[in-house]
């Protein structure tokens, strides 16, 4: 047994600094104790940022790279292979031959293909008369930077050499410098004509606004009862683990949904942004959405022990989401190494969703694939966190 | 206040039935590991209805594993036990509809009111009668702060918003852990007379503390220690653990020195300076008041004074802490 000890108080009259920032030293001091005896924190504020640069310094690369062109080529003779060939190795447009022009139309719109070729029937005869044909290329203007990209690009079939390439000249006559083009090149954009950057960024900002809140109040919800205490109280009380995770997670949801139409409004009333196709299909898709983010800010939740972990861990997978979901710059444009990551982010599939239905005006068939992995990634999401709230009440 | 029941007697308690109207606890070998750390050790208790139980030990003893245990929050890793009946391993749900929990911190919502926070816990338990929500807020001195922020409330009336929140579905046990601490001694006093209210109307109250005139006002204490039970008795028979000892009172202020010597007399069981005040528990009749002045190297010193002292409950717990350690 430790004695007591009766030490005389001092009380010595404390000086100007001591009145004024008294206690500051030590409490700096316990800040950062606390803050290394929360290793975690210390990962995330260390490790995710040098893990963020080096992904979004591939990503930020941005190339047309593997961007898909279905061509339709009724002509097939050999200067019809050599244009697809120039847009293949100076546009970097994957050419893939399909039937027919409504063929062109159905994977532009399902976005197996960014841009489309139609090479027509008399392309060569015309060419080798002197009759200029044209060529028609169609670019999905519903992804204004891509649609640019390939815009740009398309010009590398009208630079001179290749011109002189497809030049025919007369026998009879001398070589005269070709002040006209060969061929012509019709360019024609799909969905949104003008290009108009909003048009292709008000969805993406809708997808990503509701993963910030989904993901955040999710998170930080669960998270600030363990902090408080009342977790722990609740665990007493005949509350059940999925009652409290429902009565938790519905209120968010609600309130994402709420948001969701908010923003919609607000992005038609402001912007003019006109929605396309089926205002009830855009509901729905938001309601396979909201239960995917949900869903992941209570997984977030199962790893943090504070809101500020929780924070963290959220912002973690938003900024990701931001480049690498096709927010800015399309998801083939993103290099091969790093693909994959968009493809296990939900908002990727949500702004293929959202995209098609707004701008586009697709409809349930063509989006079957993202419906369809909205729906997989609740049902993942959902299935580890019942896993792990199971491992830790024992 | 009925009187304790001193045994702990397996064989009279086979009987389910009997178990069940006897004993509002009743555990055997309970046992709890962490990471292959004992933290609760072979526990046998048994709580009778309608007492108030105390459970003592020092920090980290187990005590709050053993009261997680019994609430259904935790699975012992060995032993088995009961609670109102209730099986600690199959019937943990139904236990925690029968019991209230009080902890230090008990989880309030800060930004809700005091009104507010009754009502969730209520609602929580089932039990959302807006009548009866009211006559406990009033009962308990709610009256005028129902609409107060849980954050803005004072600690004696968080303490007590605590409480009441345990309470609204009437549980027939109440868990308190360190119900008490650092709240003002009215408020101790208030919430012990509240205590006694509850148990008279036949609530079991399982409470622990540090406090040993809160010991001295439980019907029955266990006192446990390396999560081992090493005491269990009634606070006058726990007493009588030193039976066959001397203990002394001695008023000196504290000096190392002394200390020192005071550990290195013979016999000496327990040596506890708190104050003014240092006290020993020596083997009986080894020393008289003068002998032992000396050997402490206090004769030459008449200020001090030396007596004679009946035994406390401090002097027991500190005299069997110091032994199993």
């Amino acid at each position: 047994m430790e004695p007591a000890v009766n030490a005389a108080p001092k009380t010595r009259d404390p000086s100007w600094p001591a009145r004024v920032f008294g206690g500051f030293v030590p409490v700096f001091r316990k800040e950062f104790i606390e803050i290394r005896r929360d290793p975690r924190l210390v990962v995330f504020i260390v490790a995710f940022p040098v893990v963020l640069l080096i992904l979004f310094g591939y990503a930020l690369r941005i190339q047309l790279d593997n961007v898909t062109m279905a061509v339709f080529d009724e002509d097939g003779q050999l200067p019809a292979l050599l244009v697809k060939d120039r847009f293949h190795q100076e546009g970097y447009l994957i050419p893939v031959e399909v039937e027919s022009l409504e063929d062109i139309r159905s994977w532009i719109d399902q976005g197996r293909a960014r841009a489309g070729l139609h090479i027509p029937k008399d392309f060569s005869a015309k060419l080798v008369e002197n009759e200029k044909p044209s060529l028609t290329l169609y670019i999905d203007g519903s992804l204004p930077t891509l649609a640019l990209a390939i815009d740009n690009e398309s010009g590398t079939i009208q630079q001179t050499d290749f011109k002189r390439t497809l030049y025919f000249s007369d026998p009879d006559e001398d070589a005269k410098e070709f002040a006209e083009d060969p061929f012509r090149l019709e360019v024609e954009t799909l969905y949104n004509p003008d290009l108009i950057d909003v048009w292709f960024f008000l969805p993406a900002i809708i997808g990503l606004l509701i993963m910030q809140v989904g993901l955040i109040l999710t998170s930080t919800a669960v998270v600030r009862e363990r902090e408080a205490g009342t977790l722990e109280q609740l665990i007493v009380t005949p509350v059940t683990r999925l009652g409290f995770v429902m009565g938790k997670v519905i209120p968010y949801a609600l309130i994402s949904f709420v948001d969701f139409n908010l923003v919609v409004g607000a992005g038609h009333l402001v912007f003019g942004v006109p929605v396309a196709g089926s205002d009830a299909l855009l509901l729905f898709s938001a309601l396979l959405y909201i239960p995917a983010i949900v869903s992941l800010g209570l997984l977030i939740s199962t790893f943090a022990e504070t809101q500020q972990q929780a924070i963290f861990l959220s912002v973690f997978i938003l900024l990701p989401s931001v480049l690498l979901s096709g927010f800015i710059f399309p998801v083939e444009a993103i290099p091969v190494a790093i693909r994959p990551l968009s493809y296990l982010l939900p908002l990727t599939y949500f702004l293929e969703i959202i995209r098609g239905i707004m701008i586009k005006g697709i409809g349930f068939a063509e989006l079957m694939i993202p419906f369809s992995a909205l729906v997989v990634f609740t049902a993942v999401f959902t299935a580890v966190c019942v896993a792990r709230f199971q491992k830790k009440l024992h | 206040m009925p009187s304790a029941n001193t045994t702990r007697s397996w064989s009279c308690c086979r009987d389910a039935s009997l178990r069940f109207v006897k004993s509002a606890v009743s555990t055997r070998r309970l046992t709890r590991r962490f990471a292959g750390r004992l933290v609760v050790d072979s526990l046998d208790l048994e709580v009778p209805s309608g007492q108030i139980f105390g459970f003592l030990g020092p920090n980290a003893a187990g005590k709050t594993t053993t009261i997680r245990m019994l609430a259904g929050i935790l699975l012992p890793s060995d032993g088995e036990g009961s609670v109102l009946g209730f099986d600690l391993y199959r019937e943990a749900e139904s236990i925690k509809r029968q019991i209230g929990y009080v902890a230090q911190h008990f989880g309030l919502y800060d930004n809700l009111t005091a009104a507010e926070n009754l009502e969730f816990y209520s609602r929580v338990y089932g039990a959302a009668d807006p009548q009866k929500r009211n006559s406990l807020m009033d009962r308990y001195g709610f009256s005028s702060y129902r609409d107060v922020l849980a954050k803005n409330l004072s600690g004696g009336f968080r303490q007590r918003l605590s409480l009441i929140c345990a309470l609204t579905h009437a549980p027939k046990l109440l868990f308190l852990d360190e119900p008490t601490a650092g709240v003002d001694p009215g408020v101790r006093k208030e919430l012990w007379d509240f205590f006694y209210q509850l148990a008279e109307t036949g609530t079991t109250l399982f409470v622990t503390t540090h406090y040993m005139e809160e010991a001295e006002r439980c019907d029955h204490l266990a006192f446990i220690h390396h999560g081992r039970l090493i005491a269990d008795d009634t606070p006058e028979g726990i007493k009588k653990a030193l039976t066959g000892r001397d203990v002394f009172r001695i008023g000196c202020r504290y000096e190392p020195e002394v200390v020192t010597r005071a550990r290195r007399l013979e016999g000496v069981e327990m040596v506890n300076q708190f104050g003014n005040t240092l006290r020993l528990v020596i083997a009986r009749k080894r020393y008289d008041e003068m002998a032992l002045k000396q050997a402490l190297g206090l004769g030459e010193r008449p200020e001090v004074s030396i007596e004679r002292d009946q035994p406390s409950l401090e002097d027991v717990f500190v005299t069997l802490t110091s032994e199993s350690t």
